[in-house]
């Protein structure tokens, strides 16, 4: 009887668990989605495009992340940029002129300033984790869309967390790339949205290929990251994020 | 003497009146010279009183105490500790009408569109309403309660180029004790009004927020001192030195200088602008003088003839110059009054308002009038007046009465 009931039990729960998988945790997604995007380490050749009213640039870059806090960035092209490099650990930014041939500490002022004049700032690199751990998240909707499951998780800062956005919606693929990032002001207007224009499978796995960030005050420019080639928990070598290493490269 | 006076001070009054014309225009040669010393004295005390006023009752204080580095590179590690044994002694003494501590770092605002360099500073804000007008301009919302307020209060101004209001967050990024760099995020509590300047460059929060933000303890950046109305304030700097001579104790003038310049030099202009008024007038009173002396060669003569001494003559000529000066600088005096009566609730510079903060004076000028600089000024020009009456007085009572006699 005692044995029967066990097995009773043991058979509702495995029932609840098969019925109740479909409802995902947001929370979940969205670090799956960042482990996807960015992997425990990789290396990426990236394209930027810096779209003005008046004129356009394009910029080449390699970068190599490893874990979830460094990251180096080094720019290939056009000659005039080409050397230019920004090196992330942890907490702190460093950057490498090589016209100057010196590496400069980002101070606060600088961090919230255009990076490479394009629509990102310095912080969106260093403090890209944020939207994991400074932002609670609820997932808003499930729709398909292109033979994909879509979840919309909204995200909203917890209190007294050091960010300016009232909330960040984010839209996430069943094969965790993410489509869709939109940052509202405190008065949840939209200020700026981030893009996948073309997602395609780079090195092993469903990666965003191309993205574009708008900034939604000023509708006639924008900044899009076209990624080329990318390998993704491949082995990238210490001393590529040391300070000696961002003034002196060896790879 | 005196009965020489009686005598002659008739005389040298209808003389006065022989050329009416001649003695009007004299009349307000020195009428007008006398309006504009003072009037140039009174607005530009007025303007001394505003700058001075606008820098120190903004967060200067009549005098700051720092780490002695903190003024070369006001930053986080220039900090010191909370004063305490002799210094706190000093600075609760009856002749330190006022001080309160403060945190003051250079730091970053951010809104969701902009970011601006500004300065953070962290108050105890029942002091600040004491040393400082600035609790008084909030125009939005509301000041800071205390020392563990969290809220932020910033510039109108300021607040329009973050495209940020009353009850945003901003975030207020720092660099901390241990060199990292410190954020936080701040509701904005109120917006104060006021100089531009000063809009756009402070930012405020409770002392003890800022502690925590910065990860300092109990460490503070500044202390603002203001001095018993009848103490010096040199005295208590030195007293201020003396109990603590590792820190840097400064007094307003090395603080402000521009304020202090204003206030040194504004006697130096007052000076010139006297003298160069009364070389003007010195001229025409001589000029005129001349020619009535001229004219009345005969005259003397005749009194020389008469019996009247030299000494008598030059007397008389000198005193019928001090009624016309004497007459001048009355009318000037009530010309003066005239004209700042209108002004004398405020002179509003709203017209050219960036331009007199530039050169540090608020926007509103309150003239005020010392009597004793009114008189002081009014008697210069009454004695070098009749100085200058001297020589065409000295040229009448010279005259030959044989020689003045014989002119036809």
């Amino acid at each position: 009887m005692r044995l029967t009931l066990s097995i009773g039990v043991i058979a509702a729960c495995t029932l609840v668990q098969v019925f109740a998988a479909p409802a995902p945790d947001a929370d979940a997604i969205l670090k799956h989605s960042y482990d996807n995007y960015r992997a425990s380490s990789s290396e990426t050749t990236v394209a930027m495009t810096v779209h003005r009213p008046d004129w356009e640039r394009h910029l080449e870059m390699k970068a190599w992340t490893r874990g979830e806090d460094d990251a180096l960035v080094r720019f290939i092209a056009p000659a005039k940029d080409a050397g230019n490099a920004t090196l992330k650990l942890d907490r702190d930014t460093w950057v490498f002129n090589p016209k100057l041939n010196q590496v400069i500490k980002l101070p606060a002022s600088m961090m919230t300033q255009s990076w490479m004049g394009s629509d990102f700032s310095y912080n969106d690199l260093a403090k890209s984790e944020d939207i994991i751990t400074e932002y609670t998240h609820k997932l808003t909707a499930t729709e398909q869309s292109l033979g994909h499951t879509v979840w919309t998780i909204e995200a909203t800062p917890k209190p007294g967390a050091p960010v300016v956005w009232g909330k960040v919606t984010l839209k996430i693929r069943d094969d965790y790339v993410m489509i869709e990032e939109t940052f509202f002001d405190q008065d949840m207007k939209p200020a700026r949205r981030m893009q996948a224009d073309k997602i395609a499978t780079l090195g092993d796995r469903p990666y965003p290929v191309t993205m574009t960030m708008h900034p939604l005050d000023s509708p006639s420019q924008w900044t899009r990251i076209d990624t080329s080639e990318g390998r993704f928990n491949v082995n990238v070598p210490d001393y590529l994020f040391t300070l000696s290493n961002l003034q002196n490269p060896r790879q | 003497m005196m009965s020489r006076f009686m005598l002659l001070a008739p005389v040298a009054w209808r003389n006065l009146w022989r050329n009416p014309r001649r003695t009007l225009i004299t009349l307000l040669v020195v009428a007008i010279g006398v309006w504009s010393i003072l009037v140039f004295d009174v607005i530009l005390n007025a303007w001394v009183t505003s700058s001075r006023e606008a820098s120190l009752r903004l967060l200067t204080g009549e005098g700051q105490i720092h780490a002695t580095s903190y003024l070369d590179d006001p930053n986080v590690a220039h900090r010191m500790s909370e004063p305490e044994g002799r210094l706190l002694r000093a600075l609760n003494s009856p002749v330190v009408s006022a001080w309160v501590r403060r945190v003051r770092v250079p730091a970053v605002i951010q809104s969701e569109y902009r970011t601006r360099a500004v300065t953070f500073l962290g108050v105890e804000p029942p002091g600040e309403r004491i040393v400082s007008d600035l609790p008084s301009q909030v125009v939005v919302g509301h000041y800071l309660r205390d020392s563990d307020d969290i809220g932020i209060v910033i510039g109108r101004d300021l607040a329009e180029k973050l495209k940020t209001r009353l009850g945003k967050r901003v975030i207020v990024m720092a660099q901390a004790a241990d060199g990292h760099l410190a954020e936080r995020s701040f509701t904005i509590a109120g917006l104060f009004d006021g100089s531009q300047a000063a809009q756009d460059e402070f930012v405020f929060t409770g002392l003890h927020t800022a502690q925590s933000a910065l990860g300092i303890g109990h460490d503070i950046s500044e202390i603002s001192f203001d001095t018993a109305p009848a103490a010096s304030l040199n005295d208590i700097v030195s007293a201020l030195k003396h109990a603590a001579p590792s820190r840097g104790i400064e007094p307003w003038t090395a603080l402000s200088p521009l304020a202090y310049a204003m206030e040194s030099f504004s006697q130096s202009y007052i000076a010139m602008w006297l003298a160069i008024m009364f070389v003007l007038m010195a001229i025409g009173i001589i000029n005129t003088q001349l020619m009535a002396v001229f004219e009345r060669t005969r005259e003397f003569g005749l009194l020389q003839a008469l019996g009247m001494r030299p000494g008598m003559i030059l007397f008389q000529v000198t005193l019928e110059s001090a009624l016309l000066v004497g007459i001048g600088v009355l009318v000037g005096v009530l010309l003066m009054l005239i004209t700042l009566v209108p002004f004398r609730h405020g002179l509003d510079l709203g017209f050219l308002a960036a331009g007199a903060e530039m050169f540090g004076a608020g926007r509103v000028l309150y003239p005020h009038l010392d009597p004793g600089d009114a008189v002081r000024y009014s008697l210069i020009v009454w004695a070098l007046g009749i100085g200058a009456a001297l020589w065409p007085a000295r040229m009448a009572a010279k005259a030959d009465p044989i020689v003045a006699m014989a002119e036809s």
